[in-house]
This record gives C-alpha cells, structure tokens and sequence, in this order.
C-alpha cells in the first residue's frame, strides 16, 4: 500500500427501501441505524489505513444526490461538534459531518410529496467528476517525480438496497466507460434486496466485487474484508466477488431489460423490436428487412427466464438491423 | 479395344511386363497376366521424370495426382531401345501432363465423363436446391466416400484458374481442402454427415464463408521463385545424378541464355539431348554457371568439352558489368548530376564502399542482379510500363508532394444527430417503475420518520457497536470460501479421462450443429444473398422436426455420460455442470417449438 488510495462511498439512503431491510426478517434485515455505525467504522478505517488516503462520501437520496463529506473540505457543515478528548479528531469530523449532513437532507423532505427515486446515477457521475478533479490536480503538482503512473489509485463503492432502475440503463453504461476510461474500480455492496443487473455489470466491466450480503449483522466484517483494500493489493489479498453476472441489456425504446433485441448497425441502439427509423442516429431501414426480421422475432408469450446467464450478442450488417 | 499409342517392356517393382499407352489409359500388366496391374487415366498424370542418360538403367517415372510417389518403370529392353522407348512415352506424356496442367474449363466436362465412365455419375447428388436431403444418402453410405473421393481428386488436377462458380465439382473440392484443414470440422463432418444426421449441403448452410475464404486462398498464383537456378548432383552410390525435369530446363534456359543457344544449336544434330545434358552437367560451362563461387569441389569434376567450351563467356569481373542496366536517372535525385558542382569543396570519394572487393565474387554477384531484375520485371510488368508522360509541369510537383510532408490533419468526422435526447436519456419505463414487489407496503412518511430518527443519537451507538462474534466468523468463512473455490477453479488440473472428455466434446458439438440446424430452418435467412439451397417452409417445418427429434435425446446422451462417468470415479456433478449451457440451450428450442406447435393446434384462424 505505498500508493495512497482514494475511496468515494455512494450510499443508498432510500427511506423506504430501509423501512422494507429494517422489517425484513427472512433474509434477516437491518436497521438503517445499526447500517450508518457500521459504515462510520469502516470509513474511519479507511483513512487510518494511511495518512494520505482521501474520502468522499455521496448520499443517493430520494430525487437528489449530495455530497455529504470530502476530505478536501467541499462539504463542510456549518454546526461543529464540541470536542471530544475521547475521539481521534478526524474520525470525529469524518462522523459528525456525514451524519449531520444526511439529517439536514433528510429534514429537508416535505412528506406530503411523493417518494422519486434515488438519485444514484447522478452520485455516481458526481463521483467520477470529483476523482477526475483531484486525479488532475495531483499530477499537476507532482508532474516532475511521478512521471507516466498516477499517484492515486481511485476506486468507488456503492452500498445499495434499492432494486435496478432500468431507466438509468444508460446513464449508467456511460459512467461505466468513463470509469474505464479513468481506471476506477467499481465495487458495489449489495446490503438488501435482488440482483442490480447494472450494478453487476458495473464491477465486472471496471474488475471491481460485487459482494451481495447474506450475514446483515456482519456488515462491517464483510466490508472490512472486500473493500478496505485498494485495488493495488487486490492482487495478494483476493477479495471475494460474484462471478455470475447478468449481462442483459435495457431497451432504448421503452427502458425494458431485454435479452433478445434488435440493434441499429449505424449507432449501436438497442431495440426489443424493429423499428423504421433508429431513433437516436435516424437512419431508415429498407422494409423488406423489416418484414424479414418481424416474422423471425421470438414469440412474446415464452417466458425469458435467463437460464445460465450468457453475454447479449450484437450482430452489425451493412446498414441493416439484424436479431441479436 | 483402345489402341495402343506405344508400349514397351518394362519392369515395375522388380517385376517383368509390359508397359503399353493406350488413348485413354497408361498401364503395365505383368508378363502372363491377364488384366494390368496399374493402370490410371490420362487426367491422373501429374509429373514426370527420368533417370540421368547415361546411367545404367533406363528409368522412368511418373507422379499421379493423388500418389506422389507416382509409379517407377524401368525399361527392360536392351540399351538403345529402351532409351528410345522411353523418349517416346516421355513426349507423349508430357503433352498428356501439359493439358493435364492448363486446361480450358469447357473441355473438361467432356473429357472427366468420358475418363470417368466407370465411376457413376456423383456429381448428380451436389445438384443446388436438391429439394430432400434423401438423395444424398446412399444406403451404403461407405460407397460414397470412394465415390466422392475420386470426383475430387479428377477435379484437382484441373488448374486454378476454373472460375469458382456453381460448378458441383468445384464445390466438393472446395469443402474437401477447408475439411482437411480444419480437423475438428472433420470430425464433426464425419460424424454427422456420414453418420446420416445431416445432409452435405445442410451442414455447409452456414458456413459458406469457409468456402469463399478457400476459393479466395486458392485463387492467388504463385510466382516465379526467387532462387536462382542451381541444380545441384546428388551422388547416389557413387554415381552423381541429376533429375532432369522439363521445369529445370525451361528454368535453366530462362536463366542462362547462353545454354538455351547452345542447345538449339546443337541438338539434335551433333549431340542427343541426353547427351547434351551429360556433357553439360560435367562441363566448364555449368561449373561457371554455379551460384557458389566455391570450386574446390567441382575440380576434379570438370573436364574439357569441346563442344561446350565454345560457349564459354569471360568472367564478368570488370569494372563495369557486362550487361548494363538500363535505368533512367531521376532528376531530382540524381546525385551524381552535382558532382560536377562540388569538384573542389565536396567530399572525398568514397573508397570503403565499393561492391565486389574481390574480383572473383564479382561475376556472382552480377549474376544476382540480373536475376532480381528479371524477377521484378516479371512481377511489375517491365521497366518501360513507369515511364509515362504528363504535364510536365505537374509532373514535378507530384514528385516532391510526398505524404510525409502533409500537417497532420484530424478530421472532424460526423456528428451524431439524435433527436429526441430527452427521451433518449430520460424516459421511464411504463409500469416498471412499480415500486412494492411482495411485501408490505411502508407510506413514505413513516419511512422517512424512522429514516430521521436513525440519525440521532449516532455516537452513541457507534459508542456500542459490536459485532457478534458467531456472524462475523459465518460472513468470514463465506467469503472465504468464495476466494477459495475461484482459486481451485483456476488452478485445478484438467483430470477428465481423455475418452469421457472427447464424449462430451462431441455431445456438445453435434447438439450445437442440431440447434444451428434448428434455428437456421426457424428463422429467416440472415442474409438474403448467400444460400446454399432454398428451402420451402414444408421442407424448413420438415427440417426443424427431425432436428427436435434429436435434440430430444440430448438429455439422455447427457445422463448416459454422468453413468460413465461415474464408473470412472470422476465426480458426476462436474460432468452435469459442465453440460448444463448446451442442455439450457436445448431445452429452449424445445419449449420455443413446442409454444409453436401449441399455439397452431387449437384451429387454424
């Protein structure tokens, strides 16, 4: 660990996805209080490990996303705690503003609305905004010794509850290639709830773990484990990750997950059926092929269950769309 | 009764008889026998040759198509004669081996019926849009295999420059070299083709690709070879030999022109071409014409030949070489044009580089020249064909425009146009937002009351967090456990006894041909283009039957290779693991076409 690591946490703060973990009892839940102390541990750790190590922390609220806590000081609180002679000063920074933070966020709720969805792509883009941020700056400054390696090694967790959002499908692929493109590693930490298709594929295109939780009283130990060591070392200490991963896609026309459709050679869309005019490059396809690709289309009573999960393939021809 | 062109007596493998060319056939029948031994067809000869003249026994020998080794006759007459004899087989067959080589395409059809009398008609069966897939299976399917064999060998002997059409013949010579090349689509081949699963042209249905890419591969000529000619003796048993071939002396004449005149000169009125080629071999002349300027060897070899001597040009050591190249000097780069202008401040000349220090090596070297050059005009098409005029102006200029010198220019390439971008990156999904899946439903209130109230209080339960000592062991050792069986998997040894793996390949690809079968008579052509045969949809509903049926007994192939592989003490489950991809795959075709056929059977609307 010679590097210091960057780690910016997205939490997943859906009050009524943890009203559902909190209820739960079989797989056994967890209340979101018993969650936010576990995750205070682990973030304290983190930048215990090493002096250098950077923060940031990212609430996906409801309709919104924050940031609730930076190491370089963006997301200050305007209350300070007293000090505390029993507390390591940082820790009880790091803690006092995270949490002050997502009670002001969550006072400011008017409860007569209604509940939107939680705002994790727009986390997530802010995340790679932030590390690209500081990744410039840093090579900035340290241009004459570093040389070609960059001297911080980022990498992003999500802590989810809430189930996919095919809506974001593609938001989320973008976030995915520019993750790539910036070498972030995705982690992603299923605490309650089904399989994020999305999210499964966002750990596996950027070599991050997907770690679903089956012990919630555990929590911490599951994290310590997985995610406190940075991507450098990953490769002495294995961490434990999901090796099956649900490649299927989500339709451009109606945001469907699909595991059969139909792609436009121009630009690459996805379609769960044939249409005349690609709507995002508008390229018009001859009706002949059309018709062709109608009648060959899967019947739409048989049930899609995915069996063994196998990659979407995409077959391109010359300017006509073809069955994937 | 085919009349005889010429025979003669010869023995083939230590055996006395009698060689004899027919019209049609060559063969050799043994002395006393009745009916020839070896006796091949006129398309099937493929290359001669001959022992050396002068050696003791006069041979012969003749390289089939399909055999390489081809078959040996040694003339068994006495010295003259059988020399004679076989100057005659020889010129009759190589016209024969001529027209074997270059063929027009229209004759052969003609020409490979009536050679091919015997053999009945197969390239009926590779008619296109053969409408059932019966006629393609004989019932003795290991008839067919000779049968195929044969046509494709006659058609190999065609030349390459038989368009690639429709022709039937080319096709099965075609599939033949990608079947070669390609060992497991062999095996594949063999299994489900000549086991009678699949008809000929169904298998090659998809994969028509193969056969352009070979058609394309094949199509590409050879040129000339780069070596220079240099036929080297070999001693066999004391006595030094040289294969003469018709190729060697047309190379040899191409290359030293000085033979070609010797010998036009001389044969056939002072010397015999047998005996041409003798004294040559031990002349002076070739001895000068060697590519290696080593002669310590060839000393005691050469002797003085009157004949030949006279051809004997100087060596090629001077100063300038003996043929002159012919270039036209580049003006703008003609560097030896302004030497005149730096007589008194140039550079000195150059003494290091200068080729052919050695005279001796001089001549070879020039030798190498003229060869290269020969080579490049053959393959450009002559030095004469650059040298045409334009403006002269623009002439120039395009001689200075190199690429390198243009700036770098990046384009600005087309901008997608989207309309539409925010349902492009907005959109929701139509009821699939629904937000309650079974279980009960919590109002947004009362969730965000207890969302807020987690949030006080927070230090003090960070004061008291704990972690039970029984959860945290159980969430180690899964993890633990996870790390733990990637790390076998990658590192575990590949210890399926070689048969059961070989079953189970060949499970998996013969239900992968079903399923293709399968899905190719379901679906509509994928490209409207390439087909093989046009199937109507009784022949494609005919079709996707018989593959269900097999595809049926897929589970059962699956569940008599976990039987075995139990009694193999390979553990049974690794067995099913590895098949359940293609067993998942089968039971979608399955189920796809029984939803088809259910949905037909209550009443057609």
């Amino acid at each position: 660990m010679d590097k210091p690591s960057h780690l910016s946490v997205i939490v997943d703060l859906s009050p009524t996805q943890w009203a559902f973990c909190a209820q739960s009892t079989a797989p056994p839940g967890l209340p979101l209080q018993t969650f936010l102390s576990q995750l205070l541990a682990f973030l304290n750790a983190h930048i215990a490990c090493k002096d250098e190590n950077t923060l940031a922390v990212f609430g996906a609220f409801p309709g919104q996303s924050v940031m609730l806590y930076s190491s370089t000081g963006e997301a200050m609180t305007s209350t300070t705690e007293a000090t505390d002679p029993n507390t390591y000063r940082p820790f009880k920074t790091l803690d006092s503003t995270v949490m002050s933070s997502i009670a002001e966020r969550f006072n400011s709720y008017d409860v007569t609305e209604e509940e939107e969805p939680i705002g994790l792509v727009g986390c997530l883009t802010k995340a790679l905004c932030y590390i690209n941020r500081t990744i410039s700056v840093v090579s900035a400054s340290a241009q004459g010794t570093e040389g070609a390696t960059r001297s911080i090694d980022p990498r992003i967790l999500v802590l989810s509850v809430s189930p996919d959002q095919s809506s974001t499908y593609i938001p989320i692929m973008n976030s995915i290639f520019s993750a790539q493109k910036l070498k972030v590693t995705i982690d992603v930490c299923k605490v309650f709830g089904a399989d994020n298709v999305f999210l499964q594929q966002a750990a596996h295109l950027t070599g991050g773990a997907y770690v679903q939780i089956e012990r919630t009283d555990a929590l911490l130990q599951y994290m310590m484990m997985s995610f406190l060591p940075p991507p450098a070392i990953r490769q002495l200490i294995s961490v434990p990750t999901q090796d099956r991963v649900d490649f299927r896609a989500a339709c451009f026309c109606h945001k469907r997950i699909v595991e059969i459709g139909f792609v436009c050679s121009v630009c690459l869309s996805i379609f769960c059926q044939p249409v005349p005019v690609c709507s995002t490059c508008r390229t018009k396809f001859p009706i002949k092929t059309l018709q062709r690709l109608n009648a060959s289309r899967p019947l739409a009573t048989t049930p899609s269950t995915p069996g063994t999960p196998r990659p979407l393939t995409q077959k391109n021809g010359a300017a006509l769309p073809r069955p994937g | 009764m085919p009349s005889i062109v010429c025979s003669a007596q010869a023995s083939y493998k230590k055996l006395p008889g009698l060689l004899e060319l027919t019209d049609t056939h060559l063969q050799w029948t043994k002395t006393g026998d009745q009916s020839p031994v070896v006796k091949f067809p006129y398309a099937e000869a493929a290359a001669l040759s001959r022992s050396k003249a002068g050696a003791e026994q006069v041979r012969l020998k003749i390289g089939l198509v399909s055999n390489e080794a081809g078959h040996n006759f040694t003339f068994t007459s006495p010295q003259a004669v059988a020399l004679a004899e076989r100057d005659k087989f020889e010129a009759e067959l190589t016209t024969i081996i001529a027209r074997n080589r270059a063929p027009p395409p229209q004759a052969q059809f003609p020409a490979v019926a009536t050679s091919k009398a015997r053999q009945v008609a197969t390239p009926a069966p590779v008619t296109n849009g053969s409408a059932a897939g019966t006629p393609m299976r004989p019932p003795a399917p290991h008839a067919r295999p000779s049968q195929s064999r044969a046509v494709s060998v006659a058609s190999e002997s065609r030349a390459s420059d038989t368009p690639v059409g429709d022709s039937p013949t080319t096709d099965f010579r075609l599939r033949k070299k990608v079947l070669v090349s390609t060992p497991e689509l062999a095996q594949l081949h063999r299994e489900l083709v000549m086991g009678g699963h699949i008809t000929e042209n169904e298998f090659w249905e998809g994969r028509e690709h193969l056969l352009l890419a070979q058609a394309a591969a094949e199509s590409q000529k050879r040129g000339k070879p780069g070596q220079l000619v240099d036929p080297r003796p070999q001693s066999v048993d004391g006595e030094v030999k040289i294969i003469i071939t018709p190729q060697l002396v047309h190379d040899i004449f191409e290359e030293f022109p000085v033979v070609a005149k010797a010998y036009s000169e001389n044969v056939p009125e002072k010397l015999s071409e047998a005996e041409f080629w003798s004294r040559y071999f031990q002349s002076r002349l070739f001895n000068a014409h060697r590519a290696s300027i080593r002669s310590s060897a060839a000393q005691h070899v050469v002797k003085d030949d009157p004949i030949l001597d006279k051809y004997l040009e100087k060596d090629d050591d001077d100063i300038e070489p003996r043929r002159l190249r012919e270039e036209r000097v580049d003006t703008f780069i003609d560097l030896g044009a302004t030497s005149v202008d730096h007589e008194e401040t140039g550079n000195e000349r150059d003494i290091t580089m200068q080729a052919g220090k050695q005279r001796a090596v001089l001549p070879l070297i020039r030798k190498f020249n003229e060869h290269s050059t020969r080579l490049l005009d053959t393959a450009l098409g002559g030095p004469s064909v650059k040298r045409r005029r334009l403006e002269n102006g623009e002439e120039r200029y395009a001689q200075l425009d190199l690429e390198d010198l243009h700036d770098n220019q990046s384009s600005a390439g087309i901008i997608l146009d989207m309309k539409d971008r925010q349902r492009y990156f907005d959109g929701r999904a139509n009821g699939a937002e629904q937000g309650d899946p079974e279980g009960p439903r919590v109002a947004f209130r009362e969730a965000l009351q207890q969302a807020k109230a987690s949030t006080t209080g927070w230090s003090a339960n960070l004061a008291q967090l704990r972690i039970e000592k029984k959860a945290g062991d159980a969430a180690l050792i899964s993890m633990t456990q996870n790390v733990q069986s990637r790390l076998d998997v990658k590192q575990r040894k590949h210890d399926i006894p070689e048969a059961l793996f070989r079953q189970m390949t060949t499970c998996q690809t013969a239900a992968n041909e079903f399923l293709r079968q399968f899905w190719l008579a379901i679906y509509p052509p994928a490209n409207e283009f390439q087909q093989l045969s046009v199937a109507t949809p009784a022949q494609k509903t005919a079709k996707a039957l018989k593959m269900i049926a097999y595809l049926s007994k897929t589970h059962e192939k699956v569940e008599a290779l976990v039987a075995e592989a139990q009694r193999e003490q390979v553990d049974p489950n690794r067995i099913r693991v590895a098949m359940k991809p293609i067993l998942d795959a089968v039971d979608k075709a399955l189920s796809f076409w029984q939803f088809k056929n259910a949905d037909k059977a209550p009443g057609v609307r």
